[in-house]
């Protein structure tokens, strides 16, 4: 990195000459441990469940001898993963409501003046309207917004996935959670909408690869290196910027970044 | 219109049923019932000791499936014994009475014996243009429906169509036939959903009311629990091969013949609840799997329309034409996905050779402070 990497240090108190010069790259710590820890936990289990339950929608290979267990051992992997899954994401809803700034829910969701303008302009970059990509501290708009459809997706695959677990199984209280969801749909359209959703789920992570590498690549920020370390490396004016942006939308309730 | 016995037992001897085989009977309604063997002294004596109920079956939109089920079994007792122990005061199949009289005779009952005679309904009920699609002696299926229903100590519903609509029900559904259920709400009823009914689940939900003076317990759909309570794949003999994972792929091929799992051949036993492998067919010798065919899922809610395609695993994806399977279109969309993104990253990568430097030098204007200096970061890019 060309840039010398000083500590944040935007508060007021910070002595003038101490503070980063405006284009300079400050080192922010974006993402917290629970989300990179989920992060990960959410890409190891996707890649476990869609392995064993593409196995258990099509067993395409078929194991000789004694003592085979295949079938049923996908099927256990696949359902422990699937408890590993969804904890995992009750974690992160979790986090959407304790989590620092570039974590919480009104990230997610693209309303304030902020938010839509920044959406409008990744919008644009990534049509080609513009030349450069807006620069942002946490999610831009744009992917803050596909996450929000994507956990509304694992939401639908956990539903779907416990409701047919709870059908092989019938018994309390996974039959109070999610037992009322076969009797609204019919358990084969719940089970094709589970198949269905993990292209849907392969659809994003394509998307989600590739978006992480051009905005890394583009912006130089260090995205890709961010999701291990938490940290990102931003000109001090955008954080600064962002900062206090963030501070007018907080609503009386919302904490501004520290 | 019946010939009425004083006892069972001697009523049976007459038929030809030996002591022997009513015990028999006894123990394989206790059985299936799903109760330890120590009720089958109750359950005989509750037999012997019945007063013969009053049964009214009414068939509908119906192919008479489930009274040949019942009736026409390869040894007799079932049918014989049904035939003894209840006075079956209206059934098209089998009554002799005929035409004003027939429809007489049941007016009677049903004034009566209001509020204590049984009624089985067989079939579905069409609700289309005022019910018109099936009447029986001028009145529509819905009419006698609401009049048999409603006045009787409990409705069993038999078979698929009398539960949910079944076959007639199937898209597009012309008649708008419903179940007796919902064709007249609020009656008590016990569902006994499959392609036929098993007459041995039926006889036993009789057997029960007889026995404890009440319905069997029911699951969410109104399916007595001891037949509905557990899916046929949990229940299969050919399990053990699923587990491991052998599985027929084609008919006739290696695994067919060693008896594998039909999971891949479309077998629906993982989403049907019904107890046919512990209660069998044809006097319980066989049934579909056992035989080498998967299970349609003939038991399920609406299963002519949610377990179609039967010899697939999932059904077909709605306006994708007839054979597109879901794995298809979401294939399809992952490798537009791809195909769209690596284009998108070409363009991109375009993009920045043809980039000029003031674009990248000028600020964003919407996004920061017109005196902001221009952004650096693109020249800081490592290498
Ligand atoms: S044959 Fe059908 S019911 Fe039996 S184990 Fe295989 S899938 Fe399950
Ligand atoms: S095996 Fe399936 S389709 Fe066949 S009778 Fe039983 S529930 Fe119906």
């Amino acid at each position: 990195m060309a840039a010398t990497i000083r500590p944040l240090g935007l508060s007021a108190e910070q002595p003038a000459e101490d503070r980063p010069k405006r284009d300079e790259l400050v080192r922010v710590y974006v993402w917290e441990l629970p989300v990179r820890a989920v992060h990960w936990l959410i890409f190891f289990s996707m890649i476990v469940l869609s392995v064993t339950g593409y196995y258990l929608h099509n067993p395409f290979f078929i194991v000789r001898g004694q003592a085979a267990f295949t079938l049923a051992t996908m099927r256990f992997i696949h359902e422990v993963t699937a408890f590993v899954f969804s904890m995992a994401f009750v974690v992160r809803i979790y986090w959407f409501f304790v989590g620092n700034v570039y974590a919480r829910w009104k990230a997610f969701v693209p309303v304030t003046r902020r938010q839509r303008r920044g959406l409008r302009e990744m919008l644009k970059y990534y049509l080609f309207l513009r030349w450069v990509a807006p620069q942002e501290v946490g999610h831009n708009p744009l992917a803050a917004g596909m996450y929000l459809l994507v956990y509304l997706l694992f939401l639908v695959q956990i539903l779907t996935g416990f409701a047919l677990y709870e059908w092989v199984l019938g018994t309390e209280p996974l039959r109070t959670m999610f037992g009322w969801l076969p009797r609204l749909i019919n358990i084969q359209y719940l089970r094709e909408t589970h198949y269905f959703l993990m292209f849907i789920s392969f659809a994003f992570t394509i998307h989600h690869v590739y978006s992480a590498l051009l905005v890394a690549i583009e912006e130089a920020n260090g995205l890709m290196g961010s999701i291990f370390s938490g940290h990102k490396f931003v000109p001090a004016k955008v954080v600064e910027q962002d900062a206090a942006e963030i501070e007018q939308d907080a609503a009386p309730n919302g904490e501004p970044a520290k | 219109m019946f010939q009425f016995d004083s006892d069972l037992p001697s009523a049976l001897e007459r038929r030809g049923i030996s002591r022997r085989t009513f015990l028999g009977f006894c123990a394989a309604m206790t059985a299936t019932l799903a109760l330890p063997p120590r009720f089958i002294p109750r359950v005989q004596a509750a037999l012997e000791g019945a007063d013969r109920p009053i049964l009214i079956w009414r068939e509908f939109q119906d192919c008479a499936g489930n009274t040949e089920s019942l009736l026409r079994s390869s040894h007799p007792a079932i049918a014989d014994i049904v035939l003894e122990l209840f006075s079956l005061e209206y059934h098209e199949t089998v009554m002799a009475g005929a035409g004003k009289q027939a429809e007489a005779a049941m007016e009677k009952v049903i004034q009566e014996q209001k509020g204590k005679y049984l009624a089985v309904i067989e079939g579905a009920i069409p609700m289309g243009q005022g019910g018109v699609f099936c009447t029986v002696g001028g009145r529509t299926a819905l009419d006698i429906a609401r009049q048999v229903c409603s006045n009787a100590a409990a409705t069993i519903a038999v078979g698929a169509c009398a539960w949910d609509g079944g076959l007639v029900r199937g898209a597009p559904n012309p008649t708008e036939a419903v179940g007796v259920q919902e064709a007249v709400p609020g009656i008590k009823v016990v569902n006994l959903g499959g392609c036929p009914h098993n007459a041995a689940n039926t006889v036993a939900v009789l057997v029960h009311y007889l026995t404890f003076k009440e319905l069997p317990a029911l699951d969410q759909y109104g399916r007595p629990l001891f037949a509905y309570g557990n899916i046929i794949h949990d229940q299969c003999e050919r399990r053990a091969h699923y587990d491991a994972g052998r599985f027929v792929e084609e008919w006739g091929d290696e695994g067919h013949r060693k008896g594998w799992c039909l999971y891949k051949m479309g077998c629906k036993g993982p989403q049907t609840n019904y107890n046919c492998p512990r209660v069998g067919w044809n006097d319980g010798t066989s049934w579909p799997v056992k035989s080498g065919h998967g299970c349609i899922g003939c038991a399920g809610p609406r299963f002519w329309d949610t377990m179609d395609p039967f010899y697939n695993r999932l059904p077909n994806v709605p306006g994708f034409g007839a054979d597109v399977t879901a794995g298809q279109v979401g294939l399809g969309i992952t490798a537009a996905t791809a195909l769209a993104f690596g284009a998108h990253g070409v363009a991109s990568a375009v993009r920045a050779q043809v980039r000029p430097k003031e674009a990248v030098e000028k600020p964003d204007a919407n996004k920061l402070p017109a005196e902001t200096p221009a952004i650096q970061a693109t020249e800081e890019k490592p290498e």
